[in-house]
């Protein structure tokens, strides 16, 4: 067993590993990451994940419903750390099995993994008192700036796979599922077939918020409608957004990213925007990042020949929250987010396409950089895939009490009182 | 979306951001000592300890301007205790620190409607106008209320565990800044236990007073003749219940309100207190509080701001209402004033923070004279 394999079981018992080993598995890390390109090119089947924020035992619940790794290919969109007890068991943990793993682990930035924002959010904190420094903290930050902006999910198939190993897959070949939801055991809990049936809400919130349509002609919707597809297939995967600054994927490509979080600017953006009700654009509650509308994200995956946008930052309680037409998709991934929202969490599947489109060497961000972006990201699945990729939510909830091993000093929750 | 079609929302936020997260610290004291097996009521008035923690962390980062609110937090040894934002944000408006609030939340519903109420001109009584903050604890209210030049024949009644009162006017006398403020009248009325948990102030200048009464509000309850000592039937008079009712039995809470109702014919109500306990939120919310052994009995059968307001109308007020703080925040606060607050830190909870403030409520309701105001509001 070599050590990362050491590592890797030590931080699946959520125990921390020695400093001088963090230091050298940060380095590790930052050398593989350097070689990735802003936005990383992931072949499908995939699965997507939303904020994790420390909770750890709901990590490993995360791998329980999804498959563990490296069986599953992950795509991880930042927010690993804060807020949860276990920010550093978290990150660590995937830091190994992208060190492992790295064809299978993608992982990308989130607005959280900041010097300034983990300062104020826990991860620091946690690092020193599991340290007695901050060095641990200073290691991991060094990794942050090389985590990538984003990825394009290449090779999505139009059906699904079955859900477990109960179902055929002769089933799947024929049924025509765009969305299917599924609970923590893998048993069905609702499907939406592609197109036909017009209403399709696998969000009960959303269709309940689904009154506020958007203005006329831009078919913005609250509920989640199934896609009426973009024969691409492309998806693209950033942890906030999109930004006034960036009308394709290739200029997200030409940043710097090898830095703290701006303030603001594009980078900044793609971290900590959100969709909106909106038409345009609009500033952030947040302070950072930018609200933007059905019409944005419309323009922005037709230019870019992407039919869906996956994307994490925001708590939605369902899980998973499509939006615009399922143009655009918010995964998250921690269940009762800060131990109090009462939130389930979910995880999006994508199925491999069939054919040979995914036998596709894993890229570093380069594909098609040469030919002017407006083609680049499709080339391989051009023609196989005639409409938006077919979606499995796997939903899921905390893990149970006795497993989480709360401190007992911690307070359970604040409210005010 | 080429570039003529997009615009310099840059320009518009300036230097937002900019403040986000300054190497900050917060340190574990929240929710009072894991001892032990403390009594229930130990657990609640622990809850002061926590607001007034929050209070004084709110204050240090600029959300809310209370002078007096560093005195009433023990253990000022080492760096302030800093919370995370959102509960910053949520003292800031959700405890209902009125007063204070005012100058951030002009706004706000809570002040207008204190500051409606001191305002309103009744013409009879000289003027005089009276509140009674039940649980008050260690709120700082009386002082900035009464220290205020143009608050001018204000009775102010706090009532609270006697344990609390008594510390309270200890901490007010060891306070040269407190104490120029309110100064403990030297001998308070009859008997021995009272002189030390009940005491008052009742040579305020522009004719106002204060009154501090160490009493069990589940004595005020069973009390069947008007107990607490200055308080002025008489005078249009407005209850206060931030977070303090709802520990009390459901019957218990409609008997404190009742003690008030039957010897008082102005009278209005304003209670604070969490809501919706039965969504995924809500739920979460009741478990982990009963894990702090904290358990608010009303909170069960007054589930909805419409309850509120049924239970409003039950005890006798004539008009009742009820918004969540998240409508208050979304409907009554400027647009102005919520660009300010984001600016004060980067505030990465908005959901969380929506949904925190839809579980919190503030209900008010009046009778007759003395809340004119009150209508337009």
């Amino acid at each position: 067993m070599s050590d990362l394999d050491k590592a890797i079981a030590q931080l699946r018992a959520c125990r921390p590993i020695p400093e001088a080993q963090v230091r050298e598995l940060c380095h590790k890390a930052r050398e593989l990451l350097i070689e990735e390109g802003n936005v990383v090119t992931v072949a499908a089947p995939v699965t997507i994940c939303g904020d994790i924020h420390g909770q750890f035992h709901d990590l490993m619940e995360l791998f329980r419903v999804g498959g563990d790794p490296p069986d599953t290919n992950y795509l991880f969109m930042g927010d690993f750390v804060d807020r949860g007890f276990y920010s550093l068991e978290s990150f660590l943990l995937l830091l190994c099995l992208k060190v492992r793993y790295p064809d299978r682990m993608t992982l990308i930035r989130g607005n959280h993994e900041s010097r300034q924002i983990t300062t104020v959010y826990g991860f620091y904190d946690e690092c020193v008192r599991k340290y007695g420094s901050a060095n641990v903290w200073r290691y991991c930050c060094d990794v942050f700036d090389y985590l990538a902006l984003g990825a394009i999910v290449l090779g999505a198939s139009n059906t699904l796979s079955p859900p477990n190993e109960h179902i055929s897959s002769e089933d799947y070949a024929n049924a025509d599922i765009e969305i299917e939801v599924c609970n923590a055991d893998g048993d069905i809990m609702s499907r939406f077939q592609r197109r036909s049936d017009g209403e399709r809400s696998p969000n009960g919130a959303s269709a309940s918020a689904g009154e506020k349509t958007g203005p006329p002609g831009s078919g913005a919707s609250g509920s989640s409608g199934g896609s009426t597809g973009n024969p691409t297939g492309a998806v693209l995967c950033v942890h906030g957004g999109l930004s006034p600054l960036i009308d394709t994927v290739d200029k997200i490509r030409l940043l710097d990213r090898k830095q703290e979080v701006p303030h603001e600017g594009a980078m900044c953006d793609l971290l900590w925007s959100d969709p909106d009700e909106i038409d345009g654009w609009g500033l952030s509650p947040r302070g950072a990042g930018f609200l933007f509308g059905a019409d944005i994200v419309k323009v922005f995956n037709h230019r870019n020949d992407l039919s869906l946008i996956a994307r994490a930052h925001q708590l939605v309680m369902e899980g998973f929250k499509e939006m615009f037409d399922a143009s655009i998709v918010t995964v998250w991934s921690a269940p009762n987010y800060c131990y109090r929202c009462g939130n389930v969490a979910a995880v999006l599947e994508l199925s491999e396409g069939g054919g040979g489109e995914s036998i596709m060497a894993r890229s570093n961000g380069d594909v098609g950089r040469s030919d002017g972006g407006m083609r680049g990201v499709m080339m391989e699945s051009e023609g196989a895939i005639k409409n938006g990729p077919a979606r499995r939510y796997r939903v899921f909830q905390a893990a149970p009490q006795d497993s989480r091993g709360m401190p007992a000093k911690k307070p359970v929750a604040d409210y005010f009182l | 979306m080429a570039a003529p079609s997009i615009p310099n929302l840059l320009s518009l936020r300036g230097s937002r951001g900019g403040g986000r997260g300054r190497g900050s610290r917060r340190g574990g004291p929240f929710g009072g000592g894991a001892a032990s097996g403390p009594s229930h009521d130990t657990t609640i008035q622990g809850t002061d300890t926590d607001a007034s923690v929050s209070r004084l962390s709110a204050v240090d980062m600029g959300y809310l301007e209370d002078p007096y609110a560093q005195y009433f937090v023990q253990n000022q040894m080492g760096p302030p205790t800093r919370r995370l934002p959102i509960i910053n944000r949520g003292e800031m408006k959700a405890t209902g620190e009125a007063a204070v609030v005012s100058r951030m939340f002009a706004a706000a519903r809570l002040d207008r409607l204190i500051d409606a109420f001191l305002s309103s001109d009744v013409g009879s009584e000289a003027s005089r106008k009276q509140i009674v903050s039940l649980g008050a604890g260690t709120d700082t209210r009386c002082f900035r209320l009464l220290s205020r030049s143009n608050v001018a024949g204000l009775i102010y009644h706090e009532v609270d565990f006697p344990t609390i009162s008594a510390k309270k006017r200890q901490t007010v006398q060891g306070t040269p800044a407190l104490r120029n403020i309110i100064t403990p009248d030297p001998h308070q009325a009859e008997g021995d236990t009272f002189s030390t948990s009940s005491w008052s102030c009742t040579q305020l200048p522009n004719n106002c007073q204060y009154w501090c009464h160490g009493v069990d509000l589940r004595d005020l309850a069973k009390a069947t003749s008007p107990i607490l000592p200055g308080l002025q039937p008489g005078v249009p008079t407005l209850l206060v219940s931030e977070c303090c009712l709802c520990y009390l039995q459901t019957s218990q809470g409609k008997d404190v309100i009742k003690h008030f109702t039957e010897q008082m014919p102005d009278l209005s109500i304003i209670i604070y207190e969490p809501v919706k306990p039965n969504d995924p939120f809500g739920k979460q919310m009741v478990a982990n509080l009963a894990a702090r052994k904290i358990h608010m009995p009303t909170l069960e059968v007054y589930c909805e701001p419409t309850d509120q307001e049924t239970r409003l109308k039950e005890a006798g007020f004539q008009v009742s209402k009820a918004r969540t703080v998240e409508s208050i925040w979304k409907n009554w606060i400027s647009s102005d004033e919520k660009e300010r607050v984001d600016e004060l830190e980067g505030l990465d909870e908005v959901e969380e923070w929506n949904l925190l403030a839809d579980h919190y409520l503030v209900a008010w309701g009046w009778r007759g004279k003395g809340f004119e105001a009150w209508k337009d509001i």
